[in-house]
């Protein structure tokens, strides 16, 4: 009991966090976006995708679930071992809050592919997509690459930059698929799944890329260089395998070209988000423009009576006043 | 199904039309819009898929045989015409030379409309031939008629809703009729009605709306005993998995809305069912919602006030009628200090936040202001629920069953038949009455080919009213073609001379038809059509413009508006020989016909410069604004930038003349409140709007998280 206290007074005092005395103004700008933009899986009607599932060649069908677990492996990765990773790292009690809200989205990304599963798909196809999973080589190396830098031990910075490489990089692979679907006509109330998706990973590779930067600022130029030399190396590793990963999923379809097209574009803005310049040359980097629109989440204009669109927000309650009734 | 998929041959150009319609939503190196690229697709998308898959024949009479032969085609249809005539009509169509200006009008007709074989894989009809077939069907022989039918169509003036585009003259189809209003009351057998009445309507393909009002509430009595009634959630439920099962031959789902008055008890369940959190047993998902909101609502929350929510099964028992056929307004403190009445109560004010809150995480609900709509329904009784879109504003009559259901009493329900006209087409008209007059002509032949007998209350209401909704699309477009700003003074002062003119020539319309059919719709006489007292304000004062611009433009089209001396004389002719048509105008809101009829949606602003579209059918799709170029750009500034004040100023100019409803969404960026939100209610209410449609919202992306370069991501 003596120890305890006396442990307490010598180290930190328990602080409550105060929301209303920012270090950095970008926390509370992040987490207010996140908080609007929460979302559950059951807002979106998958069901109204049975028919068109139907459509799918069973490659078409076998491929579409074995990205979905190969996305569901990354969230699981980020979910339970990156972002709390990186909370051990964080500088004030706003990031922490942060990266707590981004460690639950995670896990409701990764609950969503189930969703999908088991309303489009029978359990024995994602039964065997999940064993798949784990067997795939290229899919565990880079798993397993991530999570090397996510261990115990290393340096916060390259944590930083693995999870960054992660948020907005390696996941595009998987969510080229959706969006080429959803430009055909295709499962288009998955792909509003995938793109609340997007729309979340979106922030959380720019948070944790501004973070990244932010901390970097302070050192010394040989370790800035230092950590250059790691991003890149780190990057020219992963996009090795993602490009054997991308040949293995898409060859069948003929697909491969544009997907690796697709990694050069994301690739080179996860890159921006740490603060480099592009890796690719933007004649790399010539997306199908149908897949490079089909990003954007806002504006879109669907008839709602076949599904909920993905623009929709939690919105900031204010009480009316007597002026507002002034008629 | 016609596969857009992975085979469809177009990896082997350069750019596939779906990429090159993608690059829309792309600016150019400079900047600009690549407005040729979508060109490029819609003419890709002929070459590389169109044409390939039609089936090609020799000539209009082996072609006509095979699809009559076949059973694609109604043999009844053409069987009213000679060869002679068939063949001139179709020469007159083609010449035309008809071309879709955008990628998504074809992509869209193509995909949605047009007759396919029966495995799905080839197209039957081109463009011209759907337009003379809905001509030939609607004219019923007259060779006269069926030619300007198809002149107005091809034309681009007049538009048929999607349900009578899509079906007219094919053998196997559903109904013409686009819409439907159902009303519910507090019994077994009318809630099991409701549910059949849902799927027989879902099937034909139509969008049902049923009125929940006069249901119990969650914890009211039955037979007596205390706290057994749940309410109207699980009824939601049931019809909410009504409409997935049932859908038109799979072309689309079946959509169903329902409508609650806000002082129904369950009125906060009803709302939490759409929460981002609600629990899966109570959560709706694709059923739409609308809230019935009476003026003392309004005046509660001005004071502060807690508003009272009043039990409709006690309410029909004292008032000897249903909760729905009472007017809150007016019975409000009656029914407060009636101790018979059991009540509960929720702050007015707070109920209006979370109507904003729910509006602000899924759109809904919908909402009817009952008192302004009933204060200008021309039509005797009374007006308490609208329907899937909120533009249709009828009043109908409760049915009463016997046990093993059948009708003790037949009371009426509500169809509706949807057009609408191309407000740019309809000014360049070289006779603006006459094509007014078309319209109202084609939608009343629709009226009377349709004969819902899955639906008894529903044939009847058809039979007796003749109602329609003559709508109108391409507002935006037209004013920034003429290079007038959407909601500016010219822009509103436009708005409200062209609908008094529609309205004039709607009536004058109906007016012929009754004189020649010497047949009124039931209940003319008890109208204020009948009394010439709807006519008042048009004889008092005029309703032409009030700008020099607005006047010089309706002069350039050589459109000669109706004076009050023409409004006189149109009194007199109706209250000698009636009208044909209970209601003449609604204004919807436009979806997919506005992208076949190259027009903006309904009398809304641009959502965007390049609108996105999606849809279950045709997937993620580029709309540009119509007239749109580089260079005047200006004028199409979208609905999140314009506000909802200006749009609410032009509904209003509308609404003025309008006898039914107006679609009208509310666009917000994602940084407003719910306060802006229920500001934008009020003003609304205070302006004489008579509904409101969904609330949109737009999220701008997070500096440094956005898609480089994209053209409906930029503010």
């Amino acid at each position: 009991m003596k120890d305890i206290v006396k442990t307490a007074a010598t180290t930190t005092v328990p602080r409550a966090i105060n929301w209303n005395r920012l270090q950095d103004d970008k926390d509370l700008e992040v987490w207010n976006r996140l908080t609007v933009n929460f979302w559950l899986p059951e807002k979106v009607p998958l069901s109204n995708d049975v028919q068109s599932w139907a459509t799918l060649r069973p490659a078409e069908r076998e491929l579409t679930i074995r990205v979905f677990t190969g996305l569901t492996l990354l969230d699981t990765i980020q979910n339970s071992v990156g972002a709390p990773a990186l909370l051990a790292d964080a500088q004030t009690p706003h990031e922490e809050a942060v990266l707590t809200n981004i460690a639950f989205m995670e896990a409701v990304h990764a609950r969503s592919y189930s969703s999908i599963f088991s309303t489009l798909c029978l359990t024995k196809e994602v039964d065997e997509a999940f064993r798949w999973s784990e067997e795939n080589p290229h899919l565990q190396a880079k798993a397993r690459l991530v999570l090397e830098e996510y261990a115990a031990g290393a340096d916060p910075l390259k944590r930083k930059i693995a999870s960054v490489f992660l948020e907005s990089f390696l996941f595009y692979s998987g969510f080229y698929l959706p969006m080429y679907w959803s430009s055909r006509a295709k499962l288009t109330n998955t792909a509003d799944l995938i793109r609340l998706i997007i729309r979340d990973e979106a922030v959380h590779g720019y948070y944790i890329g501004y973070k990244f930067q932010r901390a970097q600022e302070r050192l010394p130029e040989a370790e800035r260089a230092a950590l250059k030399d790691f991003a890149f190396a780190l990057i020219f590793d992963l996009y090795e395998i993602e490009a054997k990963y991308t040949e293995e999923l898409y060859d069948g379809l003929g697909l491969t070209e544009d997907v690796k097209a697709f990694l050069h574009y994301n690739a080179n803005k996860a890159l921006m988000n740490l603060g480099y310049e592009p890796l690719f040359p933007p004649a790399a980097c010539e997306v199908n423009p149908a897949i490079l629109a089909a990003l954007s989440p806002d504006s879109e204009n669907h008839d709602f009576f076949s599904g909920s669109g993905s623009s929709y927000v939690i919105g900031k309650a204010v009480a009316t006043e007597d002026e507002d009734w002034d008629f | 199904m016609l596969d857009h998929g992975l085979k469809d041959g177009s990896k082997t150009a350069a750019l596939d039309y779906h990429a090159l319609n993608a690059m829309l939503n792309l600016y150019d190196s400079e900047g600009r819009i690549r407005f040729e690229a979508d060109r490029m697709a819609a003419r890709q998308y002929f070459l590389q898929h169109v044409n390939q898959n039609t089936v090609f024949f020799h000539s209009l009479d082996e072609k006509l045989g095979y699809l009559v032969e076949e059973g694609y085609y109604e043999p009844e249809v053409l069987d009213q015409y000679s060869r002679n005539f068939q063949r001139k009509i179709w020469a007159a169509a083609y010449e035309r030379k008809f071309r879709f200006p955008t990628f998504l009008g074809a992509f869209k007709y193509y995909t949605s409309y047009t007759l396919k074989t029966r495995d799905g894989q080839r197209y039957l009809e081109r463009y011209e031939d759907r337009v003379v077939m809905v001509a030939l069907a609607l004219a019923r022989g007259d060779e006269a008629q069926a030619m300007r039918f198809m002149e107005e169509i091809i034309e681009g003036r007049f538009q048929p809703a999607t349900p009578t585009f899509l079906n007219a003259g094919k053998k196997s189809r559903g109904e013409l009729i686009s819409c439907f209003l159902l009303r519910v009351e507090d019994n077994m057998e009318s809630i099991g009605r409701a549910i059949n009445s849902s799927l027989q309507l879902s099937k034909r393909g139509g969008g049902v709306a049923l009125m929940l009002t006069n249901i119990r509430e969650h914890g009211a009595p039955i037979k007596g005993i205390e706290n057994q009634s749940s309410g109207v959630i699980p009824v939601m439920k049931l019809l909410e998995d009504s409409f997935s099962y049932a859908n038109q031959l799979g072309a689309r789902q079946g959509a169903g809305a329902v409508y609650l008055n806000a002082h129904h008890p369950d009125i906060l369940r009803f709302l939490d069912t759409k929460r981002e959190n609600a629990d899966e047993k109570i959560r709706i998902k694709t059923l739409s919602l609308g809230v019935v909101i009476p003026d003392v609502t309004f005046e509660l929350a001005k004071r502060n006030e807690d508003m009272y929510l009043f039990s409709p099964h006690d309410v029909e028992r004292v008032y000897g009628m249903p909760f729905s056929d009472v007017s809150v307004t007016e019975k409000y403190d009656e029914m407060v200090d009636d101790r018979r009445i059991r009540k509960k109560k929720i702050n007015a004010r707070a109920f209006f936040q979370t109507l904003a809150e729910i509006q602000f995480e899924s759109g809904y609900p919908y909402i009817m202001f009952e008192d302004t709509v009933n204060r200008m329904n021309p039509i005797a009784g009374r007006i308490a629920m609208s329907n899937l879109c909120s533009e249709i504003l009828q009043v109908n009559e409760a049915s009463e069953y016997n046990e093993d259901l059948s009708y003790r009493h037949l009371g009426t329900d509500i169809s509706c038949n949807l057009g609408s006209l191309n407000i740019a087409m309809t000014m360049d008209s070289p006779d603006f009455g006459g094509t007014v007059e078309t319209a109202v002509r084609a939608l009343t032949a629709v009226s009377e080919m349709s004969a819902i007998d899955a639906v008894p209350s529903i044939r009847r209401g058809n039979d007796e009213a003749h109602a329609i909704g003559l709508g109108q699309m391409n507002l935006h477009g037209f004013l920034a073609r003429e290079r007038i700003h959407y909601g500016s003074a010219e822009g509103v002062d436009f708005t409200r001379a062209y609908f008094a003119a529609v309205a004039y020539h709607c009536i004058r319309a109906s007016n012929l038809i009754a004189r020649e059919r010497g047949q009124t719709f039931a209940g003319f006489e008890r109208s204020k059509y009948a009394d010439g007292s709807f006519f008042e304000k048009y004889v008092t004062r005029d309703w032409l413009p009030e700008t020099a611009e607005v006047a010089a433009l309706f002069d350039r089209c050589g459109i000669a508006l109706p004076t009050r001396e023409d409004w006189a004389e149109l009194r007199a002719a109706v209250m000698k020989d009636g009208l044909y048509n209970r209601n003449l105008q609604a204004v919807p809101p436009t979806g997919s016909i506005s992208y076949i009829n190259n027009s903006t949606s309904s009398i809304h602003p641009i959502v965007s410069k390049i609108e996105i579209r999606k849809e279950g059918k045709i997937g993620r799709v580029y709309y540009p604004a119509p007239f749109m170029t580089n260079d005047n750009l200006d004028y199409y500034r979208d609905a999140y930038e314009i506000g909802p004040d200006a749009l609410i100023e032009t509904y209003a100019a509308a609404t003025e003349h309008v006898d039914q409803g107006l679609s009208l969404t509310l666009f917000f960026p994602a940084e407003a409140t719910t306060r802006d939100i229920n500001r934008a209610q009020i003003l609304a209410w205070k302006k004489g709007i008579k509904t409101i449609y969904y609330v949109r919202l737009r999220q701008t992306a997070l500096e440094g998280t956005e898609v480089q370069g994209c053209v409906s991501c930029t503010l």
